[in-house]
């Protein structure tokens, strides 16, 4: 049965998440149209982006375009089964009801 | 961890949410921003081949082609700058080998096929672009894919059916459909 997860539930991790599994698989989002599309600032979406990098459910990237530093960030695999696996147990909750 | 169902319902929701605003944001990989600029083309390109001397439209498509490749590319390198597939970066100068080849097939094509009225033209060169099309959607991103082929489905149809009016049939139902499956894409997806 699937299981929630505690680092994903954090609102801001959870709206991460959602949006990275969203693009397709391989496909990576600039850091900056991330904090944009969330709605948060630079500090709190690179903390809450380290704790998913730290277990291992985002990659980041850091690249140069054009000679400027840019930072794009993508789900996992295994991020994305976990947080499969997440939204599983969120709606077995929901029908528990 | 246990949470309430209250709280479930809420973070479901939220997920919903976000996935809906990053839909609507990247749109199908940018599959909208080619469809509503093909559409433009050849909604005002196909509408004035209809009515307009031969003359006068092949300067006006000369125009809406550089006017299209200008936007197409410019837009194209803003949707890159907000998501970026490493296999289309590093497939980048394939993917240009690969269009330059096929106009070069395709004008071999019509090469050996001459002559030709502007109906069979206008479709053969249609088809290779949607062969084009539908390479890059099957190697980069399925998002682009499924909309090429009711297209082509479209302007077959015109071109047995309907020969009398195939430009207009073009303009309206080719360009017309292909701008409001670019903002349905963009607005509803």
């Amino acid at each position: 049965m699937a299981e929630l997860n505690e680092t994903i539930h954090q609102p801001v991790r959870l709206r991460i998440m959602a949006a990275l599994v969203t693009l397709e698989v391989g496909n990576e989002v600039d850091f900056t149209y991330l904090r944009g599309l969330l709605d948060v600032t630079d500090g709190n979406l690179g903390a809450h982006l380290r704790k998913l990098e730290e277990a291992g459910y985002i990659a980041v990237n850091k690249i140069f375009v054009e000679r400027k530093p840019r930072t794009f960030v993508s789900a996992t695999v295994e991020g994305r089964r976990v947080f499969q696996d997440h939204v599983a147990a969120l709606e077995s909750i929901l029908k528990r009801k | 961890m246990n949470i309430s169902p209250n709280e479930a319902e809420e973070a479901l929701a939220a997920i919903q949410r976000m996935t809906q605003k990053t839909r609507q944001s990247i749109a199908g990989s940018g599959a909208h921003i080619s469809l509503i600029i093909t559409g433009i083309v050849w909604l005002i390109g196909y509408m004035c081949t209809q009515f307009l001397p031969g003359n006068i439209v092949v300067y006006i498509w000369i125009g809406l082609s550089i006017l299209g490749s200008i936007l197409g590319t410019v837009l194209g390198i803003r949707m890159g700058r907000r998501v970026r597939s490493p296999s289309t970066a590093s497939y980048a100068k394939r993917i240009g080998i690969f269009w330059l080849l096929l106009v070069c097939y395709c004008v071999a094509t019509i090469a050996v096929a001459w002559p030709m009225n502007g109906r069979q033209l206008t479709i053969l060169i249609v088809l290779f672009i949607m062969v084009g099309q539908l390479a890059m959607g099957l190697l980069f991103s399925y998002a682009s894919v499924w909309w090429v082929l009711p297209i082509t489905a479209l302007v077959l149809v015109c071109y047995f059916l309907l020969p009398g009016f195939f430009y207009l049939w073009m303009s309206l139902l080719g360009g017309g459909g292909m701008i409001v499956l670019g903002l349905y894409i963009r607005f509803r997806w």
